[in-house]
């Protein structure tokens, strides 16, 4: 045949679909956002106007409790969850919630950004796609990323980044299979979105000089944006737990977080929504607060996004994380002006890229996804070697005070971080009911053990499950090493009962149970081979042996692409 | 292996009931019955390739203290061991529990995210119909007071999904050793038709052996014809086609079974794969 119309054209093909419609989702929530900026602009300057972020906040959070019933979280986590733990299965209704709730809160002046929300409703419009072409796992996990990179494509006008977000983060496997189709769908996610709003940078900038001396001090920023990215971590961290321990309605501690943001936000307007207005002036170097007041300003945007997030707001932290990088970076130039004022420096602009830059690394702990997405929304290539250094040692240091990103720390400690190709991934995997062994002959209690010593005989294992003969109560395991000294001795076989040398203290594992937890307690044991039971009734065993080899198998389909 | 079915308990008179008709079907059969006590409102299930977001009415969160004692007491009348319960160990978000598919049946009233003032003949609740749309397993649903029955009585209308709920009424009436009773509806094909497609999927012993009666209805309405089917059997039927069009809807004659009987049903969804 000519040409093969194979898997992966269709891919690529429903790709393209998929990053289009994500494209348009990013579109929609962002022309909310400035409608919701311009209709409740004009009342911002109202005494009473800190009541707006918290009766948006109250309101999105009703939305998505008693509307849409879809449980809160910041959406990057779900979708990474969704991913490894269930090939990328993702309800129809994340492809709109979060653009609703998001617009809520963050266009009445909650401090949170835009791109998480518009990265679960393209990674969720993904997946029902995927549904719908009836696809496997693997290319259901595909289009989820298509419909994220399409999304962060087009939200930020940036294709590179897209996709390099998209496989760093979320599908966290660089392989062609997902690269290409990831790679259209960015590509056609912000051409949708260029042609319905124009080709515009989001951050224009002013053309920096980069010297050595510029290159000497990034690595000073990046100290100092690792520290602030651990600093907003634990900050967001702590804002959920005392949230979590204030037992009032989830809509009323969102209106109270809401709140709080807006009395911040009266005395520091700069804190309020996703702040890209603050970012551009900083980059093109307009920004005209002294040093005190920008460092206020770095404490009181982290203060408000903790409050905005941490209180069940709506949204991500990819606009905050930029305005703060921007802020620090602005910081850092106003601190060593005043320590070397002898140095002609850059223009502050170049500082406040390279915060952004150091903030995303450091946050996300994704130093690709930070150096990319700078260069892109701000078209600075110039900076790139600056960028990288501060990307590069920000992840390192944030990573060292903790081991998992913002995003993926609830997954890690519960277990569900998943990498394909992993350990953890291939015994995900598989389940105890794939590996019993049912070869083995159980035996009653009652029976003499001349009767076990014939029936042993036929057999070719060392385990035999005792089972009361009337209930199939599991009762105990006899193991051949444990009662060798009893076979030999003939004067026995008609006296000793198996209940009397069965082995009662036996561990067990149930068909639920986690292979990894299994393979846990066998090493802790040093057991090769452990019963399964299920309501108190012997199944089966499973072994190590057995065990080696389903997770081969298991292994090469996740490998053979 | 072990043959399980998902119990989700209520703990209401409506509830007891239902756990009732399950823990019949179970000791019937010879499954062992695994109880959810919810204690959100809303829960997930993530089939092959779908996924269901159960939204509970609120009565599913009643008397949570004495819910596990009751399923307890309710399932040991039957002469049953004490059963398993279901804790969930994902969970999508906080309190968005994931509950396990890997079942072999499942137990639902007519809704259950509807109020309970809603059961009735003729109306199946949406979250009931995308269960049996994207199980692999058969969804037993109960009928709102506890009858024992005494005969499998399987609809064969032809279709794939019939042929399927035909080998799981074998399956069944074999475990449980009750006879089993076969009803089609002629319609545009004679009963030649419904006679080869029993032997082309290789059924032809399986109906002598353990099919009782095979009542054939070539003339009336099949909603009056239905008066036939014993008031005391287990309804065996398949639900949805396998076309786009066709899964949308349940199909004519699931719907009509159950606007007009009253019994319990064991209904075979479109991706249920019956072992034989």
């Amino acid at each position: 045949m000519f040409f093969r119309f194979d898997d992966r054209l269709l891919l690529i093909s429903i790709g393209a679909l998929v990053g289009s419609c994500s494209g348009l989702a990013a579109l929609a929530l962002n022309r909310g956002l400035i409608a919701m900026f311009e209709l409740l602009g004009h009342y911002r300057h109202l005494w009473w106007a800190f009541i707006m972020p918290g009766i948006g906040a109250a309101l999105s959070s009703l939305f998505l409790e008693k509307i849409i019933k879809e449980g809160a979280g910041h959406g990057v986590p779900e979708v990474v969850y969704s991913v490894s733990r269930y090939g990328g299965l993702m309800r129809f209704r994340s492809s709109f919630s979060r653009l609703i709730s998001s617009c809520l809160t963050i266009g009445s002046g909650g401090s949170a950004g835009p791109e998480a929300p518009v990265v679960m409703s393209g990674a969720a419009i993904g997946s029902n796609i995927a549904q719908i072409f009836s696809l496997n796992d693997r290319q259901r996990v595909a289009l989820v990323g298509c419909g994220t990179a399409g999304a962060l494509a087009a939200i930020f006008n940036a294709p590179i980044a897209g996709l390099v977000f998209t496989i760093e983060v979320i599908i966290g496997e660089w392989s062609a299979l997902n690269i290409v189709p990831i790679a259209v769908a960015s590509v056609f996610g912000a051409q949708v979105c260029r042609l319905l709003q124009g080709n515009q940078i989001a951050f224009t900038h002013l053309q920096f000089n980069i010297d050595p001396a510029v290159t000497i001090a990034c690595l000073g920023l990046a100290v100092a944006t690792a520290l602030i990215s651990i600093m907003l971590t634990r900050a967001l961290r702590l804002s959920h737990r005392v949230s979590h321990h204030i037992h009032l309605p989830v809509w009323l501690k969102a209106a109270i977080g809401g709140c709080a943001v807006g009395l911040i936000g009266f005395f520091l307007p700069d804190v309020l929504g996703e702040g890209y207005y603050s970012i551009q002036a900083m980059v093109e170097g307009t920004f005209s607060n002294g040093l005190l007041i920008v460092v206020l300003l770095v404490f009181a945007k982290i203060l408000a996004t903790s409050f905005t997030l941490g209180w069940g707001g709506s949204g991500g932290i990819f606009a905050p994380c930029l305005v703060i990088g921007s802020f620090t970076g602005l910081m850092y130039h106003r601190f060593i002006e005043i320590l070397w004022p002898g140095v002609a420096w850059v223009n502050e602009g170049c500082f406040a890229l390279l915060g952004m830059a150091g903030l995303i690394s450091g946050i996300l702990q994704a130093p690709l996804t930070g150096m990319f997405l700078i260069v892109e929304i701000t078209g600075g290539y110039e900076v790139i070697l600056p960028l990288i250094l501060v990307s590069a040692i920000s992840t390192t240091l944030c990573h060292s005070f903790e081991p998992a990103s913002f995003y993926m720390k609830d997954l890690v400690e519960k277990g569900h971080f998943l990498r394909p190709r992993t350990d953890a991934r291939v015994l995900a995997d598989l389940s105890v009911s794939e590996l019993v062994e049912k070869d083995c002959i159980v035996v009653p209690k009652d029976m003499k053990l001349g009767d076990f010593v014939k029936i042993m005989q036929k057999s070719h294992r060392n385990f035999f499950p005792v089972e009361d003969e009337r209930s199939r109560e599991f009762l105990g395991l006899i193991h051949l090493d444990d009662i060798r000294e009893y076979l030999f001795d003939p004067l026995l076989y008609e006296t000793v009962f198996l209940e009397q040398i069965m082995d009662t203290q036996v561990q067990t594992v149930g068909l639920d149970d986690d292979l990894s937890v299994i393979l846990d307690r066998m090493d802790a044991a040093k057991l090769f081979s452990m019963p399964v039971v299920a309501n108190n009734q012997f199944v089966g065993m499973i072994s190590k042996a057995t065990l080696l080899d389903k997770y081969r198998n298991e292994l090469i389909v996740q490998t053979d692409h | 292996m072990e043959t399980r079915l998902l119990h989700i308990f209520r703990n209401t008179p409506l509830g007891r009931e239902v756990l009732l008709q399950s823990t019949y079907f179970c000791k019937t059969i010879g499954v062992n019955p695994v109880i959810y006590l919810p204690e959100f409102i809303k829960f997930l299930m993530y089939f092959e390739n779908d996924v269901a977001q159960i939204d509970l009415d609120g009565s599913y969160l009643i008397a949570p203290e004495t819910a596990r004692e009751h399923a307890v007491e309710i399932v040991r009348s039957q002469g049953l061991p004490e059963p398993n319960f279901i804790e969930p160990k994902n969970f999508t978000a906080s309190t968005l529990p994931d509950i396990p598919v890997n079942f072999d049946f499942m137990c639902c009233p007519r809704t259950i995210s509807d109020l309970s003032s809603k059961i009735g003949l003729g109306y199946i609740g949406p979250r009931v119909r995308r269960i049996v749309q994207s199980a692999r397993f058969p969804v037993l649903i109960a009928g709102a007071v506890y009858k024992p029955w005494k005969s499998v009585a399987v609809m064969f209308g032809g279709s794939s999904n019939a042929v399927n709920a035909f080998r799981l009424g074998v399956r069944i009436s074999r475990l449980s050793g009750l006879s089993m009773d076969v009803y089609t509806q002629l319609g545009k094909h004679s009963l030649d038709y419904y006679k080869d497609i029993i032997q082309k999927k290789n059924l032809g012993n399986e109906m002598d052996q353990y099919v009782r009666n095979w009542e054939v209805f070539d003339s009336g309405e099949f909603s009056a014809n239905l008066y036939n089917v014993p008031h005391d059997a287990l309804v065996v039927l398949g639900a949805y086609g396998h076309g786009v069009i066709k899964e949308m809807l349940f199909g004519s004659i699931m719907e009509k079974v159950q606007s007009v009987l009253p019994n319990n049903l064991l209904i075979v969804g479109p991706k249920y794969q019956a072992p034989m």
